[in-house]
């Protein structure tokens, strides 16, 4: 999965040894790195502490998004011209976006943003939520923020979905939205939350929103989890931990439930992401049964600090 | 009035498109809430409002606009069954339709003695609204309309644009070039966002309601408005209010030649033959016969109520047969009361306590059981406002009295969290409209895991669906780590699920997503539910 050429390998090694050297964290070192083409994994994070008010927090949700992406190497390393675009972000319950259970609705925004400045010709934006898409759309505030912008919203039908090939070791054949598969290029725009069953959900159980018939997933969510996402094939993921659920997941409700982290995570990895997304809400990467089926499919590292990575703090 | 007729039919019209657009704007939409005048035609029903205040001792406030539907009857007679009851355009149409299919076989009808059914009918009910019953609302014509149009006709069609645009979806790819689909596709993609309610929204019991609707449309073959003239209580009411209006019909013999066009054209049959004999309690102020007589003899005139010129014919109800209605009122709700699955005042439930229907889940903020079947019309408004279409027509589950009144069906659709609409648009409060933050603690029930058949307890695989969509913040279902030991003596540490009663609001997702399907591992059955103290078998922890 991870192609690195020998002079990335030799640059990254010797800036890990001078890190080493000069005892510097390797985040913060290859922070100075920035802004010479593209990564594999960016983090922009708030330098503030506390709880930024509701306007502060919408700027800066705005701005770590737009850092991030830079940080990767800029959208355009992904959208090409006269592209047609589907952002999928979590809007499967119908709570408020301050309950931190769907997307921030200002991440998924300045994506489409970034998009249409890319030169994409459609963007969409769609999720098979569990409640109804009539309620969990408008309550997230996700359409009221792209529609704006141009984007499509899109309310998936259930009776059109298409037996497609999956090929997994659980999955065989399994119904798929077309719409969503048949796009030029998926956005993975998921957020960082706590999960019953599965300890956690972030970019790879994101993926679960492509396809129908996902009751019996939970038996094994691990590998059906990993089989979605590498029938996916995931360009392009962009954690939200602007606000992350850290119990009682993934429904929250309780604002006390609520952490609010300020941080944005863009990357092509999807397993280096959820293992980053996994230390967000405290629990160690390994314990997370996606992330280690996801690294055993060869779908990425586990160990993110390992690959090209960038962080970038935001004021 | 010249082109009286003509006029009227326009306003029956708007008031068919007034009574479907409600409707039909009554679905789930994205980000708006269903108009707040959808209960307009139930508002203003004066049979609604007599039930609920006989039955329940009852005045909710919106109903009052019924007065105003009096008042118009006290003055211009059945002008609400003419020109604005939806169902009696529907029956004006059919029976246009009929006259044009039949138009030389037709007989000429005249007043019939069978047209006092309807008064006997409605003393009846009435008798039985007076001790608490409320069962003559299901009869209501616009209750009647609006229920079979919202869970027969509409999903009826939903179910017909559904498959066969499916159908000619799949059959495409075998077409080649030919694209039937770049036109059924459109369509139903438009359909789906402004006419369907829900996706496969449908309802349980929904044939015996489109047969009766059918029947009653079907009547008109044998006699013109069969409903409004032999047998709708509502328009009995309205006749009883309009035996001496002030907007009467003025025939002058001197020019009539007794050609009996007026009576051939009349919708009501409110009079004998050749226009004799007029009956004002019968007469819809169609106007047809105005404009049917060729010399001009009749005419609608204004005349003071204590006049008796020109002659107001009575319809002769006979007293015996009123007492008789009014003694098989009262035996039929002693009938209904006496099942084991009616309501009991004693016990706020059902059956004496010797049944307990347990599925009978009631939406949130129904009242207890006696005084939400003294409420509820059974109109369907809130089955067709229900986000998830889990809210269902009863059939035998709160017995006869119950009939067509809402349950939640979890398996159908569960309750959304943040939904109260239910509530907010019942016309008679029979769901009390209750504020976001108060529904969501409003118990409908209680789930519980049947563990013989639920996947972890069962067959020692985590599972947890039920667990995952719980939208109690706090989570009512919970799981507990247990080792097992599985059938090769193998370890294994099982996620087992589990209620906490003193969290469950009973509101179903759990199962409704359950992956057992039909025989789901975890049910709601209606104990623990707020609206009824004696059905509370749980005491609370905290």
């Amino acid at each position: 999965m991870q192609k690195h050429s020998r002079r990335e390998f030799l640059a990254h090694s010797a800036v890990a040894a001078g890190a080493f050297a000069f005892g510097v964290q390797p985040g913060s070192q290859s922070q100075a790195a920035e802004a010479s083409g593209p990564s594999d994994m960016a983090i922009a994070r708030w330098q503030g502490t506390g709880t930024p008010d509701d306007k502060q927090f919408k700027e800066l949700s705005v701005k770590l998004t737009e850092r991030a992406i830079e940080a990767l190497g800029g959208i355009k390393r992904f959208v090409s011209r006269g592209a047609v675009v589907w952002i999928k972000p979590n809007i499967a319950f119908e709570r408020k976006p301050e309950l931190a259970a769907t997307t921030n609705p200002d991440v998924v925004a300045t994506l489409v943003r970034l998009c249409f400045d890319a030169g994409a010709k459609t963007v969409r934006v769609g999720d098979n939520p569990v409640h109804d898409a009539r309620r969990t759309y408008p309550t997230s505030g996700i359409p009221e923020a792209v529609e704006k912008l141009g984007a499509e919203v899109v309310y998936l039908d259930r009776a059109r979905t298409r037996e497609m090939k999956v090929d997994g070791e659980r999955l065989k054949m399994h119904p798929v939205f077309p719409e969503m598969v048949e796009c030029d290029l998926m956005i993975n725009v998921p957020i960082v939350k706590h999960h019953g069953l599965a300890r956690a959900t972030m970019c790879m159980k994101n993926y679960m929103g492509v396809v129908e018939n996902r009751r019996v997933f939970h038996q094994d969510i691990a590998t059906c989890v990993a089989d979605i996402t590498r029938f996916m094939k995931p360009r392009i993921c962009v954690l939200d931990a602007t606000r992350v659920l850290l119990r009682n997941g993934p429904t929250g409700g309780r604002i006390e439930d609520v952490d609010v982290q300020m941080q944005v995570a863009a990357g092509i990895d999807p397993v280096a992401l959820d293992a980053w997304g996994a230390e967000r809400l405290g629990v160690k990467p390994n314990e997370i049964g996606t992330i280690t089926k996801g690294q055993e499919f060869g779908l990425g590292k586990m160990d993110y600090r390992t690959l090209s990575l960038r962080e970038v703090v935001v004021v | 009035m010249p082109g009286g007729p003509r006029l009227r039919g326009a306003v029956q019209a708007v008031s068919l498109i007034l009574f479907l657009w409600l409707l039909v704007m009554a679905r789930q939409r994205p980000g708006a809430e269903p108009p707040s005048f959808s209960g307009f035609f139930f508002w203003i029903d004066p049979l609604i409002l007599v039930a609920t205040f006989l039955a329940a001792h009852a005045v909710p406030v919106l109903l009052l606009s019924a007065l105003a539907t009096v008042l118009v009857t006290l003055v211009a007679g059945r002008v609400f069954c003419g020109w604005i009851c939806p169902f009696g355009t529907l029956h004006s149409a059919v029976g246009w339709v009929c006259d044009r299919i039949w138009h030389k076989g037709r007989k000429r009808e005249h007043w019939s003695g069978w047209q006092r059914a309807k008064y006997y009918v409605l003393a009846g009910f009435l008798a039985m609204a007076l001790l608490g019953g409320h069962w003559v609302t299901i009869f209501d014509p616009i209750v009647l309309l609006y229920r079979s149009t919202t869970t027969a006709l509409l999903p009826g069609l939903q179910w017909a644009v559904e498959e066969s645009s499916t159908a000619v979806f799949n059959w495409d790819a075998k077409l080649g070039p030919l694209k039937p689909s770049a036109v059924t596709e459109p369509c139903r993609k438009f359909l789906r966002e402004h006419l369907f309610a829900v996706d496969s929204q449908s309802f349980i019991g929904s044939e015996l309601i489109l047969v009766v609707f059918v029947g009653l449309l079907a009547a008109n073959a044998f006699r013109r408005r069969w409903w409004c003239r032999y047998a709708c209580p509502t328009g009995a009411l309205l006749g009883l209010l309009s035996i001496r209006p002030l907007l009467r019909r003025a025939l002058a013999e001197s020019t009539c030649t007794k050609c009996d066009l007026c009576s051939a054209n009349c919708q009501g049959n409110a009079a004998d033959g050749s226009g004799s004999g007029w009956r004002a309690s019968e007469c819809f102020v169609c106007l047809n016969c105005e404009s049917a007589c060729r010399r001009s003899s009749l005419a609608f005139e204004w005349d003071w109520p204590w006049r008796s010129e020109p002659v107001v014919t009575s319809v002769g109800l006979s007293r015996r047969a009123m007492m008789m209605s009014v003694v098989g009122g009262i035996c039929t709700l002693w009938f209904f009361r006496s099942s084991p699955r009616a309501s009991s005042k004693r016990l706020g439930y059902q059956a004496r306590g010797l049944v307990f229907e347990p599925g009978l889940i009631r939406p949130p903020g129904a009242r207890a059981e006696r005084e939400f079947i003294q409420r509820c019309t059974a109109c369907g408004l809130c089955m067709k406002v229900c986000p998830t279409g889990g809210l269902q027509p009863c059939v035998f589950e709160a017995g006869l009295e119950g009939l067509w009144t809402p349950r939640l069906v979890p398996q159908l659709g569960h309750c959304a969290y943040e939904c109260n609409l239910c509530g907010q648009v019942c016309p008679t409060e029979a769901i009390m409209p209750l504020k976001l933050e108060d529904k969501k603690k409003f118990r409908l029930g209680l789930a519980a895991f049947d563990t013989t058949h639920c996947i972890p307890h069962a067959y020692g695989r985590d599972c947890m669906v039920c667990e995952e969509c719980c939208p109690v913040p706090e989570k009512a279902i919970y799981f507990i780590e247990t080792r097992i030991v599985t059938r090769t003596g193998e370890e294994r540490t099982v996620k087992l699920p589990h209620v906490d009663a003193d969290l469950c609001i009973g509101c179903g997702i759990c199962e409704n997503v359950c992956p057992l399907r039909g025989n789901p591992g975890i049910r709601v059955t209606n104990a623990n539910e707020s609206r009824n103290p004696a059905n509370q078998p749980i005491l609370p922890e905290r």
